[in-house]
Parts: structure tokens; sequence; C-alpha cells
């Protein structure tokens, strides 16, 4: 007996509901004889009037200050039984509800079982309720900023009521423009009203408010905090155009890319840089990317390989000329002797074969060099005054001085040798890179003013400290690898025995040297080839030693194929052990065989000798070309003098900084093979290009880091695994096309000249080959818009935004999807021509449509007659059980409309017509006198007819089916299908939920709070939902669902503030240990740590009241306001009596 | 008695005539409010019949659940005790139901320590669409229960 508690307990009847199956009398009975139940009553209906003036009267009158309702649950009339006890001038937290109604009456019906059940959950309320304690409710202020995620006429209608009103709102769309699934709609029904005359006046004063912030290409990240005070996150994808773009569409114009327009249901096509429909909303044109092309993505330089193969498909050279330039130093080298790692990673390789970019690159220039012989050289914006000195004048060199002479900065390059170009001349035969080729891209960077100074050798005519003291302000050392590796074999110093690269050099400058008549190149890299193919013009018998097999020769496969084909023997699985003499001069090879062993640290098979397999092979040249490595010499001679010291590696190597290229010399840069060992060409240009960019940050004073030169190689062709982009074909289904070959000179001839092998594309060929392109991505850059756009409204370099907005309400109106209706292959969507979706045909209708508003066949014919098969995929169990609600009337709306512009017959199959809200009944009989057939039964099939109509015309459809009223069997011949495809929630509706902690109805639609008396709230208050993501609905009907979540919202920014249940934690300082457990688990880190107190706290205004905190304490220090551990563990006892 | 048509339950097959009553399992349900106990209304609502021995205790979160409160519910005479959240990823408050499910696992094990067999101790996500669930979750824990039998615990 406690004196200080006074119980009341009052058991509703709920009519019958719960007298039906719960013994009243026996619970008053139970409830009376409990401790301290001073008055138990039990009432038809409590929560009527004269129900709650029971409870009022008793608490006035008789005292009564713990107050037990039984009646039904707690989220239907706690609130009502809470406002009576506080009209009473009673705390509404000394009231609990026992739910024996829901959880009861209506779930058992065994009425003793019932009985007993409902007498433990009084039992278990009356025993929590003795110990509640007074609570106040927090008061919060409304933001009045509201915000709408989803830009349908749902979302447009709230967010205009709510601006109307006079408040900020954020009117969220993910797609480029507002609109939603309305603005495709032709005609709506059963008004017959144009879409868009009703739609787009909206639209339009959307963008005229000023107090709309209109947030598209956004997709809402993440949700904190709770009614009145939301803080979303959002993510607002790049649109590459600013809202300067007039919406002129010259852009579009000039566009070279054209993918399936989503829009228009891939009906139609689409440029890459668009606007999603005459009347979109903001009127700012938008670029389609989706990730950055493969192609651009492996090439060191990261040439706009895509772009300029896009502008040659259309026959668009001169700018495909300049787009090259744009980014490669040296487009008629790379054109010739780029390993083209764009090639390896080229999605068409995923069709059949990738596409041949080098030589498309080679096409440009030669064009180039036909029409353009001047090209003029860049303008350069501004001059700078601090020199930088290159040394070495080969790619590495020449792309650092061409970069930072773009950059306005005077650049001297000296060379050693009284050639241009390093490696490409010296090492590349004429065949694979004519010198006026070499010259031509040196003569065009000469022209931007970059001085080039001959036969001038670091270490040798001059040191690092020169340079300084002659005041350049940087240098860069890009002067190669040019020391050919020994084979460490006897016989070595013999005459005859040289090394490739010397070969090569004494070639290519046109030095004396011998060539011998049986000539041996030991090797398997580029170098070995292009030393054997030189040797064989020279008049040599050439054999090519490599110890593995051709599946691990480094050497281009072309290459080697072109070698094989002049004759060139190669022979794997053999190495050299000695070189053999007579006398000085080399005689013979001796040889041994291999085979191969595991994989070394390179993966490699590491090749093992074969006992006794050792031959003398006669030779009397041997050629070595197995690897190189920087000269050094020079650094012994060169040194930072006080400004650091070059390092070498192990290979001879210059180590340097592996972001800014930097040696242990300050100011000196380093790149291409005398920091990498030898390489590439174009691998030597990116180093080249980073080390500009390092120079420039240098000069100006900038920290050497984020660097953009590179970008990012995480994921490589992320996105890219099925398809080039979302609206494309998967490969798998993409037709295959051959990869076009380039000429080539007759190998009797070639081995007779130094003339080029390869002997370039024609304009067909080039466009036929740029043809088989998949435009990755959809926009590949060519960078064509940003030329012609007046406005300079076109950012190719845009980046996502992420935005933090605060609002105090949110109105969820995300929409529906189309039901993918090629799950049911009877109907044949998707396999067979002409059968086509709602969406599809609604399109069709459209005067704006791919179609100009008219319907016909694929092949262009107009339809004899049309079916319209209703329910698909709604009311049917192996999909959606619930009905569309909308599709009975679209698709009499298609049967007028059809009706009215063609001579097609229509047939609608349904199975049951539910013309449900106003006007639509009428609507339906005037469709019925229009002459369209109804046939009542489910389509079973639709399949082509093999047979031949009388007018000779064949390759119509059959819908098969059993007319349910008629009770016969019927084969309907149509020339087109439409599918009354159902509405389904979005794919993303999971994370939507996720996000703002809604719950879904099992057809997986966003649950509202009551489905009668709640329709538009959900369980997180202050979160709303409205249209098609609550249930399938027509305009109307999601119309009047906006209106209602905007009356809600604007009357709680009336109200200004918001009650919010003390549910919260709080922490009893003398019991906190400090443990700093509850910090770790509080999924809104309400619970900080103290240190100077050594105890943990709770925010409360962070605190949602989850308890989670509260179990974990092992004090037992938190408390959680209305679930304590007494109150929890006093109603655990008190049910299981 | 009630008319009305149910689905079949174990209680459908209680002999009524038996004076002495049988022993019948006695089961607490910790259900967080935002997704089970909505979802256990749902089943009321839509009339779906669930087992009368199972006796509910709303909770904010299942994340609230304390293994001590599961112990004292055992100690208090339950022979079974179903804890009940939303589904992984739909918790209202992000992530309680996580902490509750690596709770249930560790508890699981000690129950078996002091001689209760584990199944006693059930954790299930129940949504507040799924009145037919919850339905099913309850008819399950009872025959569970009540094969495992009346737990003994000595004192």
């Amino acid at each position: 007996m406690d004196p200080d508690v006074h119980l009341g307990v009052y058991i509703c009847h709920c009519g019958v509901n719960i007298s039906h199956t719960v013994d009243m009398d026996e619970c008053r009975q139970f409830a009376e004889q409990r401790t301290d139940v001073r008055v138990a009553r039990d009432f038809k209906f409590m929560c009527s009037d004269p129900g709650q003036e029971l409870i009022k009267q008793d608490i006035q009158e008789r005292g009564i200050n713990r107050v037990v309702v039984a009646c039904c649950t707690p989220l239907m009339h706690e609130l009502t039984f809470r406002r009576a006890c506080q009209g009473a001038d009673l705390n509404p937290f000394l009231m609990q509800i026992a739910n024996i109604r829901e959880q009861c009456a209506w779930v058992h019906n065994n009425r003793e079982l019932a009985t007993e059940k409902a007498k433990a959950i009084i039992n278990g309320a009356i025993a929590r309720v003795r110990l509640h304690s007074e609570l106040e409710p927090m008061r919060a202020e409304v933001n009045p900023a509201t915000m709408v995620v989803g830009a349908g006429i749902a979302g447009i209608q709230a967010a205009l009521d709510v601006a109307e009103a006079g408040h900020p709102v954020y009117l969220v769309e993910r797609e480029a423009s507002i609109g939603g699934h309305m603005a495709r709609f032709d005609k709506t029904f059963p008004t017959l009203d144009c879409a868009a005359c009703i739609l787009t006046p909206k639209m339009v004063s959307i963008g005229h408010r000023p107090n709309v912030h209109l947030k598209t290409l956004t997709e809402v990240e993440d949700v904190q905090g709770f009614v009145g005070n939301f803080t979303v996150r959002l993510r607002e994808r790049a649109r590459y155009v600013t809202p300067d773009c007039t919406s002129c569409g010259e852009c579009v114009k000039v566009c070279p890319v054209q993918v399936p327009d989503t829009f228009e249901e891939k009906l139609g096509p689409k440029t890459a840089i668009h606007k999603a429909f005459a009347q979109a909303v903001p009127n700012t044109f938008r670029i389609e990317k989706q990730g950055r092309p493969p192609c651009k993505q492996a090439c060191p330089v990261h040439q706009d390989a895509a772009g300029y193969i896009a502008l040659i498909r259309e026959g668009r050279f001169r700018e495909a000329c300049a787009l090259v330039r744009r980014q490669n130093p040296l487009p008629f080298i790379c054109g010739r002797v780029c390993y083209h790692p764009c090639e390896q990673d080229c999605s068409r390789g995923n069709v059949d074969e990738p596409l041949a970019i080098q030589n498309l690159k080679r096409f440009l220039m030669d064009w180039e060099a036909k029409n353009l012989p001047r090209p003029d050289p860049p303008e350069i914006k501004e001059r700078r005054t601090q020199r930088v000195a290159i040394i070495g004048a080969g790619p590495a060199g020449l792309t650092a001085a061409h970069d930072l002479s773009l950059k306005g900065y005077p650049v001297s390059v000296y060379e050693a040798t009284d050639v241009l170009g390093g490696m490409l001349w010296l090492g590349l035969p004429a065949y694979r890179c004519p010198r006026d080729i070499v010259m031509r891209d040196i003569h065009y960077i000469e022209q931007m003013g970059v001085e080039f100074i001959r036969g001038k050798a670091l270490g040798r005519d001059f040191s690092l400290h020169d340079l300084f003291a002659q005041g350049f302000g940087a240098v860069f050392v890009g002067t190669g690898a040019h020391k050919g590796f020994d084979l460490d074999i006897p016989g070595e110093d013999l005459e005859g025995v040289e090394s490739g690269i010397d070969y090569l050099r004494n070639i290519n400058l046109g030095l004396q040297q011998r060539t011998g008549r049986r000539v041996a190149v030991i090797g398997g890299g580029n170098t070995a080839i292009d030393a054997a193919r030189t040797a064989r013009r020279e008049g040599a018998e050439v054999t090519i030693l490599y110890r593995r097999t051709l599946a691990e020769m480094p050497a281009e496969k072309e290459e080697l194929d072109d070698a094989r084909a002049e004759g060139i023997d190669v022979r794997w699985l053999t190495a050299p052990t000695a070189i053999i003499g007579d006398g000085s001069v080399v005689t013979a090879i001796r040889c041994v065989d291999m085979e191969l062993g595991e994989p070394d640290a390179s993966g490699r098979h590491r090749p093992i000798p074969k006992s006794h397999s050792e031959r003398e092979l006669p030779f009397d040249q041997v050629i070595k070309a197995i690897s190189q490595q920087p000269d050094s010499d020079w650094t012994q001679r060169s040194q930072g003098n006080g400004r650091g010291t070059l390092i070498l590696t192990r290979w001879e190597t210059l180590e340097v900084n592996p972001d800014s290229l930097q040696t242990g010399v300050e100011g000196v840069f380093a790149g291409g093979d005398v920091v990498s060992g030898p390489a590439t060409v174009v691998a030597a240009m990116g180093q080249g290009r980073r080390a500009a960019e390092a120079i420039d940050k240098y000069l100006c004073g900038s920290p050497l880091t984020d660097f953009t030169t590179h970008l990012p190689p995480p994921n490589p062709r992320e996105g890219f695994e099925e398809r080039p982009h979302e609206n494309a074909l998967p490969y798998s289904k993409t037709p295959r096309v051959p990869r076009t070959i380039m000429p080539q000179l007759d190998p009797r001839r070639r081995i007779h000249t130094d003339d080029e092998v390869n002997l370039g594309f024609t304009e067909e060929q080039a466009q036929r080959e740029a043809s088989r392109c998949l435009s990755c991505g959809v926009c590949v850059e060519c960078l064509e818009c940003q030329r012609v756009c007046e406005p300079k409204a076109v950012k190719h370099d845009m980046t996502d935004k992420v935005d933090e907005v605060k609002v105090g309400q949110v109105l969820i109106a995300t929409g529906h999807q189309l039901l993918d209706s090629r799950a049911m292959q009877q109907y044949g969507y998707g396999r067979l021509d002409n059968v086509v979706s709602s969406l599809e045909f609604e399109r069709m209708l459209n005067s704006t449509g791919p179609t100009g508003g008219e319907v016909l066949c694929k092949n262009g014919e107009k339809p004899r007659a049309i079916g319209i098969v209703h329910c698909v995929g709604s009311r049917d169990e192996n999909h959606h059980r619930y009905c569309s609600r909308v599709c009975c009337m679209y698709a009499l709306k298609f049967a007028h409309l059809v009706t009215e512009r063609t001579d097609a017959q229509v047939y609608q199959f349904y199975i049951d017509m539910r013309a449900f809200g106003k006007g639509c009944e009428e609507f339906y009989s005037r469709v019925l006198r229009e002459g369209s057939t109804i046939i009542r039964g489910k389509v079973a099939e639709v399949v082509p007819s093999q047979r031949v109509d009388h007018r000779g015309r064949n390759g119509y459809l059959l819908m098969r089916c059993e007319d349910t009223l008629v009770g016969r069997f019927r084969e309907i011949p149509v020339d087109m299908v439409v599918l009354c495809n159902a509405l389904e929630p979005r794919a993303d509706s999971v994370s939507l939920a996720q996000r703002f902690s809604l719950s879904r109805s099992p057809d997986g639609f966003f649950l509202e709070r009551h489905p009668k008396l709640d329709p538009i709230s959900t369980m997180n208050d202050g979160v709303y939902i409205a249209g098609t993501c609550q249930g399938p609905k027509d305009i109307p009907d999601s119309v009047a669902q906006a209106q209602a979540a905007a009356s809600r919202i604007l009357g709680l920014i009336a109200k200004g503030e918001v009650l919010i249940d003390p549910i919260r934690a709080t922490i009893e300082e003398k019991s906190c240990s400090g443990c700093r457990m509850c910090n770790a688990v509080c999924p809104y880190h309400a619970i900080t740590f103290e240190r100077e107190q050594s105890v943990s706290k709770v925010n409360q205004a962070l605190c949602k009241g989850c308890g989670t905190c509260v179990s974990t304490c092992p004090a037992g220090a938190i408390a959680g306001a209305g679930f304590t551990d007494d109150q929890l563990e006093a109603e655990l006892e008190a049910v299981l009596v | 008695m009630t008319t009305a048509t149910s689905t079949q339950t174990f209680t459908d097959t209680i002999d009524k005539s038996q004076t002495t009553p049988v022993w019948q399992p006695k089961i607490v349900a910790f259900l967080c409010n935002w997704c089970s106990y909505t979802g256990a209304d749902l089943a009321g609502v839509s009339r779906i019949q669930w087992s009368p021995f199972v006796r509910t205790v709303r909770v904010m979160c299942s994340g609230r659940v304390d293994p001590t409160l599961v112990m004292k519910a055992f100690r208090l005479g339950a022979d079974g005790v179903l804890i009940s959240g939303c589904h992984p990823g739909d918790c209202h408050y992000s992530e309680g139901n996580y902490k509750a499910m690596r709770r249930v696992r560790l508890l699981r094990r000690v129950l078996q320590g002091f001689g209760i067999h584990p199944d006693r101790l059930r954790l299930v996500w129940v949504s507040a669409s799924e009145g037919d669930v919850w339905a099913k979750v309850t008819d399950e824990m009872t025959e569970t229960v009540r094969n495992l039998g009346q737990l003994r615990l000595e004192s």
C-alpha cells in the first residue's frame, strides 16, 4: 500500500470489440482487488466524451493520481487520454494504456484465455503506472523552411502551397528537370486535359518563386534531427552547365554523341548535352556524364580519345585534330609509336575487338599534315619571367617544355646530340617513326617559343650549378636511358657484338655501322624487334633469340607479327651461354634450350636451362637488346652545390618524389626513362606533364601537393563492367563489327626500304572504325559544346556539390516506377517488335514525342488494330497483388485517342473494369460508345503470326485469351500491343525509407501512420508522404494528398512550436564510472564524456530516447524517462502473474 | 463464444471440460515501438489470431532490452522470451536492432550456462506491416516452448 498512490482503472468495451471476447466484469473485479486501486470502472466507449469525463471526474473528485485505461493500442488513443488527464490537472505521463484490443480481444477467440491475458495486461499497466513520475514534454521551435523530396505533380503542388504561404521551400529532384511522370503524359483521363497544359504553368511558377529553392540532379544523402529541426545533407550531381545557359541549343548541333533518350522511353535519341524536354524547369541544359571513358583514364596524358573518335565519326576532322592537340604535345609521334594502353582498356573489347585508337589518331594527324600544313600554336595567355631549363629533348622533356611554355614560362631545352627527339630519333627506326613526323611535332613546340640548344650535355658541357647561376628558376632532367645492359657471358668483347641501342643510334644518325650477314638479336622487347627489323633492312638474315615464350614477350604483338612477316626468325626458349669467336671476330653463339619454371617476382615464368641441350648457332654479328639503363656518369660531375644531392637507385635511375618528381636537389625535377628505367613514349610524356605541373607550383611558391595532371586512378573501369552507359545495350547484345585493318606496305618490298610500313586510313576507313566507338559514359568530352557556347555556360570540370540544409518538416513525394514487363515473357515485351509499354505508348501519342504524336509500328506503318492488355503485373500473384488503380482509365484514354487519331480498331482486354473516380464511369461509357471492343479476359499470350493476311501482309501479332463473358477461346490479330504495366515502388525506396526512418507496407510503398485517419503522416514525426510513393493513385488524388500534406505542414509552422515526448535518457552522475560505453552505442552521438568531472552526459536535444545506452550501462547509471528499469521490471513481473 | 472464423491455432484444441488446468507456457515478448509493436497491432486490426500465452511489453527500441531484463523474466516465471525489432537497416534509431542482435547471440550462450535452453530466447524481426509474420512467430515460439516444457530454475 502506498498512501500517495490513488489508482483509477478504466476498462473500455469498445462497443463490442473488446467485450465480445474479454469478460469485462471479471477484469473490473480483478482490477478492484489490486493494491492502491481506488476505483475501477468499465464503460462502453472510454474515448467518447462521457468516457473521458469519467476519468476527469475521478481525478478531481476522488483524488485519483494514476490512471490506467484498458482499451485499444496506445498508438491510437494515448494522446486522447493524456489530454483528458491534463484537462483535470493531472500530469499526462501518469496515465498508462493497457492494450487489450489489438493485442488481446482481436487476436484470440477463446474468451477464457483472452480474459486471463487481458487481466495480465491490465496488471502490468497498474504495476508500471505506480512507478511513473511527472514528466514535462520538451518544446522545440519549428523551422518554417520545408523540404519536398521529389518534384512530380505532388511535390510541385505541395511546394507551391507552402511557398504561397510565404515560407521557404527546398524542392529536391533527382532528375535534371521537375515534372515527374506527368510531364511525359499526353492527355489525362477522364477530362482529357493536356497534361503539359495544366502542369507547365505550375512548373514555371516553381521557377519564378524566390522562396522555392529548386535543387535538381540532387539526392538526399542523410537526415538528422527531429520534427521542426531536421538537418538534411544533399548531394547535387554536377550539371556541367551553369545557370548562365540561355537554352539557345547551339550545343546540341555540335554534340557528336547520340544515345537513347530515357525521357522518351528510349524511342528516340538525345545528345550528350541536352534539355530533358522543351518546357523543362530549370531551363538549363545538362551534360550527361556517367564516368570517365576507360581509354581516357588509361592514357598517361589523358588524351580525349573518345572525344576525337566521336568527331571523326561525324567527319569533323579539323575539330578532332584540335582536340588531339589539347592534351597531346606529340600527337604525330603518338599516332605512330604509342603502345596504346587506351586500346587495352577499350570497352569495345568486351564486344569484339578494341577500337584502333592509335591508328585513328594517326589518321587525324595525317589529315592535318595534308590539310592544315601549319597549325597555329596555342595562344599563351600570360607571360612569366622565371626561366626553366629542360635537359634532354626526348618525349618527357618535350612534353614538359610544351606544358611550361603554355603556362607562359620561357623554356630552354638542352640536347646532348645534334638531333631532337631523344629516343624517338635515336632509338626508333624510320620505318616506324618517319623523321619528318618527329620534326613536325618538334616544330610545333618550337613555334610556341621554346628554345632548343643542341650538342650541349649535362655533366660534360655544363652543370646544374651553372644553370641556376644563369638564372634558371627550375630544371627538368629527362636524359633518358641510353646504356645497354651486358649479357654477362664470355665473348662479349668480341668484334661484332654490340648493344641494340648503340646499333640503332648509329644507323639512325647515319654513322658508320657494320651490319653482318647473319645477325642474332638477343632479347624480346621492342628494342630487340626494332634492331632486328633494321638489320633486316640492311640486308641481313636475322634471328631473334628469346629465353621465354611468345606469351612472356614484352614486345608489341603487331611489331612481332610485322617482323616475322618480313622473314625474321624467332627462336623462343633459347638463351646464349657464350659468344664464340675466331680470333677477335664473332663466329657463333653457344645456346642452350630453356623450359619455364615457377613464376618469379614479376609474375613471369622463370626460364630454366635444359641439361644437354647446348649447341652452337653460326652468326657474324650479335646485337644485345635485353634492356637499357641511364648513363649516370654525369651525376658525379654535376651535383646540387648546396641545394641537395642527387640520389641514384640500384638501377642507376634517379630517385625522385613519386608525386612531385622532384629530385634530391631543390628545384631539379626529373622524369622519363632516367627515372622509370626504359619505358614507353607515352609514359615518359605523362611524367613530363606531371613535372611541368610541379615546376609551375614550385615557381609559384605553392606546396607540391594536390596534383591534377593525373586523374585519380582508383576503381579502373568502374561502371563499365556490363555496358558502356546506362542507356546502352549490354556488351553481349551489341552487334559485332570487326576492327578496321590498316593497310601495310608489302613485306617483300618493305625490307628494301626505310619507308613507313603502316600506310594509314582513308577517311571512309577512319569513319567506319570510329563508328565502332560505344561512347562510354555518354559524354566523351570533345568540348565542342564548350567551344560554341556563347554565354560560356558549359563547364566540363564541375564537380558534385554536397550541401547541408536545415528544415522543419519534410514531404516525401518520390513517386513510382513502371514494372518491367520483360519478366512476363508470354507478352513478348522486349522480344517482339510492336509490343510496347504504356509509357512508350504515351510518348508515341504525345505531339512532342519521338513520332510527333503519330501511332506507328516499328516499320513506320500505321497499325490496323491495337490490343491493350490491362493488369500487366498488377492483381497478379506472381508480381503485385494490388490493383494499380490507374490502368483501366488510361487504357480507356488510349482507346479514345487512338480512335480519334487513327483508323485502327482497338481491343481492350480487362479483368474487371475499375472506373472509380469522379467522371470516370461517364468516360467509360463514352469510350464504349465510340466503338472500342472490350473483351473480358486475361491475355494468355501474344505470338507473332505465321500466316499471311488477306492483304498479303504478315508480321502481325496474335493475342490469345479466353473471353470469359462468352466463354470462348479467342485469337485476335493486331499490329500493336500496349501493356498496362503495374505501378510499383521505386527501386531505391528501401534506401530512402532507411534514410527517413519510414516503414513500408508489404507491397513496398511507404507506410502511412494510419490508412484512413492519417494517410499522409509517417511514423517519423515531421515527415509526410504524398502521391504514388504511398500507393498507386491518379493525378487528382496525388494533388489532393499533396495539398493535405502542405496544410499539415503549414499548420505546424503556424503553431511555431512542437511538443516532444520527454522520452529521454539521463545519466546519474554519482553512479557514472566514466567507462564511456554509452558514448559508443548512441546512434546520435548525444552522449559525450566530460573530462573534468570524468562522467558522461546526455545532450537532451540530440537524444531520441531509444534507450540503447540504458541497457548498455554496466553501472545502471542511465535512466530512460518513461521506460526506466523499475517500470519495465514491475510491468514484467505483473504480466507474468 | 464467438462464431467468427479464425485461423486454426493450438488454443482451439484445448479441452475445456478438463477441470485441472494443463500447464500452459508463459512467454514474454519485448516489442520495439516502431516496427514490431505496430506489426502486432496490425495482426489485431487484421484479426489474425496469435498465441494468447505471449504477453507483450513495449519498449522504444529492441536495443533497450537489457540482458538483465531477460534474466529477470526467466526468474519471474517466463518459460520463453521473445525480442522483436525492426528489420536490419530499418531501425527507427538506425542501429539499435544490431545491438540487440549482438546481445542476444551472447545471451543465448550464457543461458546455457544457467541450464536454460537457448531456444527459450529468440530474437525476431517484424516490421510494422508484418502482422502475419508476428502471428506466425508467436505461434512458433509457443510451440517451441511447449516442447521444451516448463522452465524450472533452482533458486
